[in-house]
């Protein structure tokens, strides 16, 4: 929307259609942007994969191996995620620090992958238990082992909610703002919020510039969530029939 | 085994070697892309061309005073070295300071080299009667009224608030225009509120701290100041409720509308109003905001902006001093003065002839009478102090507390939190 | 009986093996934090004494404006919560069905979810507001209201605004959880009913919310966990404003952590939190455990 738009008297139900020249504009004046976003995307990208990869194993551990303990588990790592994130910067900024890995990419990876992981896995014990019994006993009379029913059978089974949990922590990884910005606060590391934000000044908002900018910086998730979204629906059912 | 020393060997020789060639110290200034940004680069630039052993980093941080304070606050806990210049605005100094967090700047300045700049700017970040850091620019509040509307009804720009009630009256009920407010300020519960406050205060003639150092809101003038702001809006309606949602933008906005006779607030208005599509473009002048009648003396121009501090911690405090002489000195506010409209913190420069006939030189008269908020005194407690004020303040302008009771209040909450005051 | 023991030992290392990596993560994110904060809230902030005790504590119960904020959190929490459940099921339920554009429509659906809350909350600080907001002039142009309504400046009015923004934006992510759960419920189910003459209210009654509850309540939990916390919507929507009216615990203790820099303080009111999200959450827990174990 036009800076003239958002100020007009009275306003305007229907801002004037975004320019071009506005996407030129961003690039000229902030080829960083770009930089941003590749960060964004290789954080994203990293941290989602990580937790589908450990949370999902958690999960099946914890919905259908069901050991002593299993549960403890489960609600002890709800209740640390429980935890104010705000409350946490200090802390672990100085961990990072003392492991040397401030502006690296692992800090943030890791330090996403602890916030969002119980969250997929609890999301994931979900589709885990809708399972039939049935499947996993033919296959360990075959004699698959507990990795390869994971591997072979539930991963390809939980295929909605593996895809649902991805789009989540997808998104949720992308917009995470506080760590990211003490985490990776040199120039060419920052993550596309922590970016854009540093368009507004002291008092004026530059509409125009942060529109333009933030629809650029998802459009990574909007590709996502058009790949993923198909893969959500009519995965589990078509997979059971086979 | 024999791997592992090899590489350790490799390792060390490696380090000993990097350290040996490099002669050149590596700084890093921590500075916002949109305030001090279009001069940052230049500055840092013409900087290392005169001195080739330092090389300078810019790590740009954001404009909006809480973001980059949660960074700071995070870096410091930590003790990280860097950046070692930080850009901290103007009521972070003190707090700072008692902190340990920034370095006293006497040894590293001349005395003649800290006279020079804007006195009352400076002392807010003078703590303990040490300097704490070195004043960027300056941003205060300024009245900005709508001439034409003015020389219509036959008025000039009003000196005291009681001129300012009586003619928003006079031009209301004259344009007979729904959409019109007299008086437009930023009153949501920011920052910004406690400033206007003291503009108010300080305009009766008040000080926050008295002569003996005792904090003095619950006095004549904290109630008059607060009384004048609960009456323009409740008893002499020329503000509309919606100011007390109101940040510094909104109150613009309004005033770019057309739909505000008086806008009090700080001077980056300036270039939006004046725009070519802008519908007050040429409507509007600046003066000094207001005084109570009787107090023309007082100073009333609040004011804010930046400074240029060191890190406590960081291993190159003369290369950092020697790179804020070079981005405060004379001709680099000049520059930052003609180039991104900043107004600069030495006095000198607003006498350059370069600059005559610009609105800076209007600025510049009302920074003479400048007031910062009482940051240095309060130190560490000074965002508790605000915070009360704030709180205070509104509760005073939703009615919920009479002017006499909120300063009451204030005064007392704030005497817990400073040691100074518990004796 | 030896054969079982056998099976139990060994189901019960690899379930281990299995949970292994995502416990070492969190315990390296957030398992420090959490113990480092619990103990700077027992250091006494405002008080000489350096022994440690539950000073801090005790002045949150005194300090009026933690138990505003402490209010303030839950009230937003109730309304907002079953709020989006609603909109959530009504949106999961229409997408589950067959239409032209559906994945462009999915697509479209996630978006107010999907853009960062801090554009989303200036954006719609922008419509709220009083004087040039486009919400009140469009109240006004059809008629609903005669004056100006000073949404952010007016007791509960900011915190309905706070609410429906909270609501909008994040129903997708709500629908999104449950979408996914519908795919479990396996379609001919329905198609049996159908041909029992049962409604498709009835059938929705009858088979749908049944099966779809343990997705429910997931969803319902990590949401209430998130509104409990609800930081960056008050922040930049109405900077807790009117008064204290919006303040939330989260942004109440930003303030005390970042801007008074009182960690100790800042911390005790951080883990009172703490504990009143584990408490909420207990509950879902308890009627998770009833339906499945």
């Amino acid at each position: 929307m036009p800076a003239k738009d958002i100020y007009a008297w009275p306003p305007k139900l229907f801002p004037s259609p975004g320019t071009i020249d506005n996407y030129i504009k961003i690039f000229n004046s902030s080829p960083e942007l770009l930089r941003y976003i590749l960060n964004s995307t290789i954080i994203a990208v990293f941290t989602t994969v990580t937790i589908i990869l450990f949370g999902g194993l958690a999960a099946y551990a914890l919905v259908r191996i069901k050991f002593r303990g299993s549960f403890s588990i489960m609600l002890g790592m709800l209740g640390v995620s429980m935890f104010p994130n705000i409350a946490i910067l200090p802390a672990i900024f100085i961990v990072f620090k003392n492991l040397n890995l401030i502006n690296s990419y692992p800090s943030l990876i890791i330090a996403h992958t602890g916030l969002f992981i119980t969250m997929a896995i609890w999301i994931l014990a979900n589709y885990i238990r809708t399972i039939p019994f049935e499947i996993e006993d033919a296959a360990k009379i075959d004699g698959c082992g507990p990795f390869d029913i994971f591997w072979r059978i539930i991963l390809p089974l939980s295929k909605p909610g593996i895809f649902a949990t991805s789009l989540i922590v997808f998104i949720f990884s992308w917009n995470e703002f506080p760590l990211s910005l003490v985490l990776l606060h040199d120039n060419d590391m920052r993550t596309a919020p922590v970016g854009i934000s540093l368009y507004p000044g002291e008092y004026s908002f530059p509409w125009e510039t942060i529109s333009t900018a933030t629809f650029l910086s998802i459009i990574p998730v909007l590709i996502i969530t058009g790949i993923f979204q198909k893969q959500i629906i009519g995965g589990l059912t078509s997979g059971s029939n086979k | 085994m024999r791997m592992i020393k090899l590489f350790t060997i490799f390792f060390l020789v490696f380090q000993y070697a990097s350290i040996a060639f490099s002669a050149e110290t590596e700084i890093t200034i921590s500075i916002g892309p949109r305030g001090f940004g279009k001069m940052t680069p230049r500055l840092i630039e013409e900087f290392m061309k005169e001195n080739p052993q330092i090389k300078v980093n810019w790590q740009k941080i954001s404009d909006v005073p809480n973001e980059s304070r949660k960074l700071y606050v995070t870096n410091f806990t930590a003790e990280s070295e860097k950046p070692d210049i930080i850009s901290v605005d103007v009521i972070w100094p003190g707090d700072f300071a008692k902190r340990g967090w920034i370095a006293p700047l006497n040894d590293l300045f001349t005395k003649a080299e800290l006279s020079k700049y804007n006195q009352s700017f400076a002392e807010a970040a003078t703590v303990d009667g040490k300097l704490y850091a070195i004043p960027l620019y300056i941003d205060g509040t300024h009245l900005f009224y709508r001439s034409d509307l003015l020389e219509k009804y036959g008025f000039t720009a009003p000196k005291t608030w009681e001129e300012l009630i009586s003619q928003s009256k006079t031009i209301l009920e004259g344009e007979k225009n729904p959409e019109l407010v007299g008086f437009v300020n930023m009153w949501a519960k920011i920052e910004g509120l406690f400033m206007n406050w003291l503009t108010f205060f300080y305009g009766a003639g008040g000080k926050f701290f008295d002569e003996q150092g005792k904090i003095a809101v619950d006095s004549p003038e904290g109630v008059k100041a607060m009384q004048a702001m609960v009456d323009i809006l409740h008893k002499h309606k020329i503000a509309n409720e919606s100011i007390l949602t109101f940040k510094p933008n909104d109150a613009r906005v309004l005033f770019q509308q057309e739909r505000a006779v008086f806008l009090m607030v700080q001077d980056f208005v300036i270039s939006p109003l004046s725009a070519d599509d802008s519908p007050v473009k040429d409507k509007f002048e600046i003066t000094r905001n207001p005084y109570f009648e009787g107090n023309e003396n007082s100073h009333s121009t609040t004011i804010g902006g930046y400074l240029l501090a060191i890190n406590q911690f960081s291993e190159h405090k003369e290369a950092a001093a020697k790179l804020i002489k070079y981005f405060t000195k004379y001709e680099s506010q000049l520059e930052s003065a003609k180039i991104s409209n900043k107004a600069p913190t030495i006095n000198a420069v607003y006498q350059d002839p370069s600059l005559k006939g610009s609105v800076l030189q209007i600025l510049g008269e009302n920074y003479k009478v400048g007031v910062v908020r009482p940051s240095a005194e309060t130190g560490e407690r000074y965002n508790r102090v605000s915070q009360i004020m704030q709180a205070e303040i509104t509760e005073a302008l939703h009615q919920r507390k009479t002017p006499a009771k909120a300063m009451e209040d204030a005064e007392n909450q704030i005497k817990r939190f400073l040691p100074s005051e518990r004796k | 009986m030896q054969l079982d023991y056998f099976k139990l030992h060994r189901n019960t290392r690899i379930g281990y093996l299995f949970v292994l990596p995502s416990l070492l993560v969190v315990i390296f994110v957030l398992v420090y934090p959490v113990i480092q904060a619990f103990l700077y809230s027992l250091k006494p902030e405002y008080s000489e004494n350096s022994e440690w005790s539950f000073e801090n504590y005790a002045n949150l119960i005194s300090d009026d404006r933690f138990v505003e904020s402490f209010n303030n959190t839950l009230i937003f929490t109730f309304f907002t919560i079953p709020a989006e459940l609603i909109f959530g099921l009504v949106i999961a339920v229409l997408l589950n069905k067959e239409f032209k554009f559906r994945g462009i429509v999915r697509v479209a659906i996630l978006f107010p979810w999907a853009l960062p809350t801090a554009l989303n909350a200036i954006m719609w600080r922008w419509m709220f507001n009083t004087e040039f907001g486009i919400i009140n002039y469009g109240l006004i142009s059809i008629g609903l209201i005669e004056n100006q309504l000073n949404w952010l400046g007016k007791e509960p009015l900011a915190m309905i605004a706070m609410m429906s923004v909270s609501t909008w934006k994040t129903s997708s992510f709500m629908a999104l959880l449950l979408l996914a759960g519908l795919q479990t419920i396996p379609k001919d189910l329905y198609e049996s009913a159908k041909t029992d003459g049962a409604s498709d209210l009835k059938s929705f009654f009858y088979i749908t919310l049944p099966l779809l509850t343990p997705a429910i309540i997931v969803s319902l939990l990590l949401r209430t966990m998130d509104a409990l916390r609800v930081f960056e919507l008050p922040f930049n929507f109405t900077d807790g404003g009117p008064l204290n009216t919006t303040e939330t615990i989260s942004l109440y203790s930003y303030r005390v952590l970042f801007e008074f820099v009182e960690f100790n303080y800042g911390s005790s009111m951080v883990i009172v939190q703490f504990i009143l999200i584990m408490i909420m959450s207990l509950i879902y827990i308890k009627s998770i455990k009833n339906i499945d174990y």
